[in-house]
């Protein structure tokens, strides 16, 4: 590249115009005047560091890496392994916490020695941070826990390794999953074309958590049965037909603000996707979308009626949850229901084991969170799909590849899967999961298990431009949610026409922004 | 008697002023030593068995001496380079009246005042190209960059304000100009170097974008650290947060007790005349 | 003597080296070998990625996408003369900037006035770096610390207004309040810098004007206008300089207290420029808009140098 060379002739003339200017300094024996000399030391060194990290084998190491453990090329050899995973996740946090195993695994079965290390930066900044070490070939982390929406940026940039081809060369990769969804989240980009990046990490979807204690409690049954005429739900399978409506009065029931006491919690923090995540379900599950895969078409898919009914409905609920809930992310609600602020809360499933401490173990049910009443009168629930992939940095050398490879082989063996299980993650794997007794190992795994299917939950896009269409709505339903603006069909309008924009500018959709977007305001 | 009470008065006040703005440091030095609950309880806990738990806790952690050290390195060396540069440019727009300088001390007022994102764009897309990207010399360079607007504003006033008489009498004596540079000039401009070292250290101190962007794993500085390892267990590790800010801070704060003196010498940007 | 010994030492000095430097002193080169380092600073880590940044704003260039980078004109720099939220954000952005320095400054110079002669005062050195601690903290704690006091429920804020019987404010997620829960922390972070920036413009006055002005029994108005104002002004407006910068450039700080949020009340123009080129990493528009706050930038920076020459020259 003509830019690069062009850097390295200045730079070079800033290395000999410092030297010329270090060159009154060594015939003057004043002791500060050792000190530019200094200044020109480190130049060198980047100099000299740039051709070496400019080639770096690619994708290749992936092909010719087979599983041969009888001489395995990497025997009696240190290697360094780097995990960029995502901070105050408990399931990736698993991951790194596992990584002894498998250097016993490792050392037992290829005889070479691996030890990890862990990176991690809160969901929010992850993809900046993993993005832009990846955009310099460098395999500072040779695997990173990503989300699945960053597969787009990544396999685009050829930064991550294809798994679809990987499987060609590694069958231990094609794994039986518990449901077509756990493909559909976690691996495949484009949507709908089947070539897969990723390999499932951890599978994630929002639970309802209940403080079974308080439902449970006998006074609460008899106000709740005199006020609503209904029983408070305490089962799984109660809570399988608790509606929206019903949920309402469960929540205006708990919500007794001179106690400090609220009905629910959902996010709706302007930070990642938090708020999107809590608020897609109110569109998935009454019938609304957010694109069409196929043509890109947004504006007059986000847009509808139905969706801007489900926003009204989601910023309905506020009054039933703590007056700080306009900031709630994963940790907030994490601190309201373990701290008895909160009688139910949505919230991960993978956060079960922060949300059910040792204080609260016994006392707190995790259940499907609440149905919409269909105009059929039917149930139906569709919630958002959490949960990360694995993916393989691409400039991995070889040593490096090889030894992810084995980790990741090793990761869906059936025992890690249990054992991965036992400490608190959530397997994706249809072995681990459909076996008996799956859903004793964690309170919250008979909700997951339940909630994992194509029919209840579903992701959202994995497009490279996911960050910045992202942040447009986050701002957009922020908006809304908080009262700076009140009409959510106006702000749908705006949002999709700010993201039908960006992705006909990045390419991705022959579809022009509608000519009405000219007039569209968020602030109108 | 009377003008006594009125004096003690007004110490109470300026004490209290202090200690107004000292509250949230306190309640953050405090948390330190809590435990989480404890930290999180309403109404607050103001008496509690001081627990030193979160500090073992932080030192054991991995990799947390590197970044202190990364902080400390980086921050000191780049301001060190950044004094060094400005000094000799200070003494020469002071000395020469070169026809260029205002111009430059211009530029390097203006670049300051760029949104950190914006400046940073430019450097990572050249970082990118040439591999600099979370290196010690990339990083420690490019604070050094940052430090040099204000080092040279601040030297440049001290260096106007020793007489150019000593440059003379250092030369007619046999000195070389470098010998009068660092031997006559440097000793008299003491506190606009302290003052800067401070102020610029301060701020490549608690820097966190630049070190995000074009930093990276082995360059990792504290407020990084900070951000990126603040989650833990699915909740904000508040009793991370807080003992390591309190670690962190102890530097600056100590700086600014021991050099206060020549810290406020120094903002007067060689301007002194009166008592401080 | 200090200044003496020096010359002292000079005059004792063995001039061994001295044929080497004479060619070196007498050339006319040496003012420029002085100031080589500093452009050398200046050309690599400015003045390339400008030019490079000038260019890369002619495209239409996302790293995300894969594709090669596009010229596209000045077809960003429309985008962003059309584009609403860039305008609000700048907007935003200044009333931001003249909130914060306008307090900061107000109450920085009240209060260096207060500690002004508190030369008596038992444990000043102490008192003053207490005073002086909120500018030394990392923003990032700072935010992560001020969320906590902030929250209605686990905050000490809420705590303490409800022993006045004051219902619970969410402050940061409050369209009302949350720009000025905002502003309020900065304030707190930056009031000290400005009452450092005071005392050091107050030391500037020379103290025998002071004493004069004391034996003339001159009216306080009269003593700050005529002697405190001429002396004091360089210093006091070159701090209000750096406050400006530093305050259009506040990033670190909403990051970690609002995210701009709720809705865009507290968007800064250096978080929406931050999110478009590292979580989009769009560097091509991303680049359009840096230019343009540079040259906001730089119109600042020479409006408040004119005023800066200006006194310099009245003073001379």
């Amino acid at each position: 590249m003509n830019k690069q060379n062009l850097f390295k002739i200045a730079g070079l003339i800033m290395v000999f115009s410092m030297l010329l200017t270090a060159c009154g300094t060594p015939a003057t024996p004043a002791p500060a005047a050792a000190e530019p000399a200094k200044a020109v030391e480190p130049t060198k060194a980047p100099e000299a560091a740039a051709p070496a990290e400019a080639a770096k084998p690619t994708e290749a190491a992936a092909a010719e890496a087979a599983p041969a453990a009888a001489d395995h090329p990497l025997k009696g050899q240190k290697i360094e392994m780097s995990i960029l995973g995502i901070g105050g996740w408990v399931p990736s946090r698993l991951g790194v916490d596992m990584s002894p195993l498998f250097a016993e695994y490792a050392k037992k079965n290829y005889g070479y020695d691996v030890t990890f290390t862990f990176q991690e930066a809160p969901f929010s900044d992850l993809f900046q941070k993993a993005n832009a070490s990846l955009l310099t070939k460098s395999q500072e982390y040779n695997i990173i826990i990503s989300d699945s929406q960053w597969l787009g940026a990544f396999a685009e940039e050829k930064a991550i390794v294809n798994i679809s081809d990987l499987i060609k060369t590694n069958p231990e990769f094609d794994v039986k999953w518990v449901s077509p969804v756990v493909a559909d989240a976690y691996q495949v980009y484009p949507d709908g074309s089947g070539i897969k990046w990723g390999l499932p990490e951890e599978g994630d979807v929002v639970v309802l958590y209940v403080r079974q204690d308080m439902f449970s409690d006998p006074k609460n049954i008899a106000d709740y049965k005199a006020k609503y005429n209904a029983d408070l739900p305490q089962t799984f399978e109660d809570w399988e037909k608790v509606d929206m409506d019903t949920f309402k009065n469960i929540s205006e029931f708990f919500t007794r603000k001179d106690q400090g006491l609220y009905g629910t919690a959902y996010q709706y923090s302007k930070v990642y996707d938090f708020m999107t995540m809590f608020l897609y379900p109110f569109m998935f599950s009454t019938g609304g979308d957010i694109w069409d895969p196929k043509d890109g078409k947004i504006f007059g898919i986000l847009n509808s009626d139905i969706n801007a009914k489900a926003m009204e409905a989601n910023r309905e609920m506020l009054k039933y949850q703590p007056e700080g809930a306009l900031q709630y992310d994963i940790a907030a609600i994490v601190d309201a229901f373990t701290q008895g602020k909160v009688a139910t809360a949505f919230q991960w499933a993978a956060e079960g084991s922060a949300m059910i401490p040792d204080a609260l173990k016994g006392k707190v049910l995790v259940v499907p969170p609440p149905a919409f009443k269909q105009a059929d009168g039917s149930l139906k629930r569709v919630y958002s799909v959490g949960g990360q992939p694995w993916v393989i940095n691409a400039y991995n050398d070889d040593a490096h590849m090889r030894v992810a490879l084995d980790f990741l082989k090793w990761w869906y063996l059936p025992e890690t899967q249990l054992e991965y299980a036992k400490r608190g993650g959530n397997p994706t794997d249809a072995a681990t999961v459909n076996a008996a007794g799956f859903e004793d190992i964690q309170p919250w795994f008979k909700a997951y298990k339940y909630m994992m299917t194509s029919e209840h939950t579903r992701d959202f896009w994995h497009e490279p431009t996911y960050s910045t269409m992202l942040s447009t709505q986050q701002e957009g339903f922020t908006a809304y949610a908080s009262g700076q603006v009140n009409d959510a069909k106006n702000t749908l309008d705006w949002i999709a026409c700010e993201q039908q924009k960006i992705q006909f500018e990045a390419g991705r959709t022959k579809i022009e922004p509608d000519a009405s977007c000219k007039n569209i305001k968020l602030d109108k | 008697m009377h003008k006594g009470f009125k004096t003690t008065l007004y110490h109470i006040i300026l004490w209290i002023v202090a200690l107004i703005f000292f509250a949230p440091v306190f309640w953050i030095i405090l948390s330190a030593f809590k435990t989480k609950d404890q930290i999180l309880s309403i109404p607050p806990k103001w008496f509690f068995t001081p627990t030193l738990a979160n500090f073992v806790d932080l030192f054991t952690r991995p990799n947390v001496g590197t970044y202190i050290r990364n902080s400390l390195l980086i921050s000191a060396i780049a301001v060190l380079i950044a004094l060094v540069v400005s000094f000799l440019a200070a003494y020469a727009f002071s000395r020469f009246k070169l026809k260029s300088t205002s111009l430059i001390m211009f530029f390097l007022l203006s670049i300051r005042m760029v949104p950190a994102a914006a400046s940073v764009i430019p450097v990572f897309l050249m970082y990118v190209a040439l591999g600099w990207k979370d290196t010690y010399p990339g990083m420690t360079l490019f604070y050094a960059m940052f430090s040099i607007p204000f080092s040279v504003w601040i030297l440049k006033g001290f260096v106007d304000g020793v007489s150019e008489r000593f440059d003379e009498t250092g030369l007619v004596n046999g000195g070389s100009r470098l010998h009068v540079l660092f031997d006559v000039v440097l000793p008299q401009v003491r506190p606009g170097l302290v003052a800067a070292f401070i102020f610029n250290m301060v701020f490549v101190w608690n820097e966190y974008m630049f070190n995000y962007i074009i930093g990276g794993k082995t360059t990792t500085t504290v407020p990084v650290a900070l951000v990126t390892w603040m989650l833990n267990q699915g909740g904000v590790d508040w009793t991370f947060m807080a003992s390591l800010t309190v670690v962190f801070m102890i530097p600056p704060i100590l700086a600014v007790y021991f050099f206060q003196k020549y810290l406020l010498i120094g903002m007067t940007f060689g301007t002194v005349r009166g008592e401080i | 003597m200090e200044n003496v010994s020096a010359l002292q030492r000079t005059a004792g000095k063995k001039p061994w080296h001295k044929k080497l430097m004479d060619g070196f002193d007498n050339s006319n080169l040496f003012p420029y070998c002085l100031i080589i380092p500093v452009l050398l600073f200046f050309i690599i880590w400015n003045l390339i990625p400008t030019l490079w940044m000038i260019g890369m704003s002619f495209y239409n260039y996302a790293f995300t996408t894969g594709a090669p980078e596009k010229f596209n004109g000045i077809s960003n720099l429309i985008d962003i003369m059309n584009n609403d939220t860039v305008w609000g954000n700048l907007g935003r952005t200044f009333t931001w900037v003249l909130a914060t320095t306008g307090i900061e400054t107000v109450l920085g110079i009240l209060l260096a006035f207060l500690f002004w002669n508190s030369a008596k005062l038992p444990g000043r050195r102490l008192a003053l770096t207490l005073l002086f601690t909120p500018m030394l903290i990392a923003p990032a704690s700072v935010g992560a610390f001020f969320k906590l006091l902030y929250e209605p429920d686990f905050g000490v804020i809420n705590y303490l207004l409800s022993l006045f019987g004051i219902a619970k404010i969410n402050f940061l997620g409050d369209l009302k309040w949350a720009f000025p829960a905002v502003t309020l922390v900065d304030v707190w972070m930056w009031t000290p810098f400005m009452i450092l920036i005071t005392l050091a413009a107050l030391g500037s006055v020379p103290k025998a004007e002071l004493e004069a002005a004391e034996i003339d029994r001159l009216p306080w108005t009269k003593r700050l206008v005529h002697i405190i104002w001429p002396y004091g002004k360089f210093v006091l407006m070159l701090g209000i300089l750096l406050r400006t910068i530093d305050s259009f450039k506040t990033m670190d700080l909403i990051f970690m207290l609002t995210r701009g949020g709720p809705g865009n009340t507290t968007e800064l123009v250096a978080i929406g420029l931050y999110r478009k080129a590292f979580e989009g990493f769009t560097m091509g528009w991303s680049s359009t808009l840096a230019v343009i706050l540079l040259f906001i930038a730089i119109a600042f920076t020479s409006v408040y140098l004119y005023i800066l020459n200006l006194s310099n020259a009245e003073k001379e």
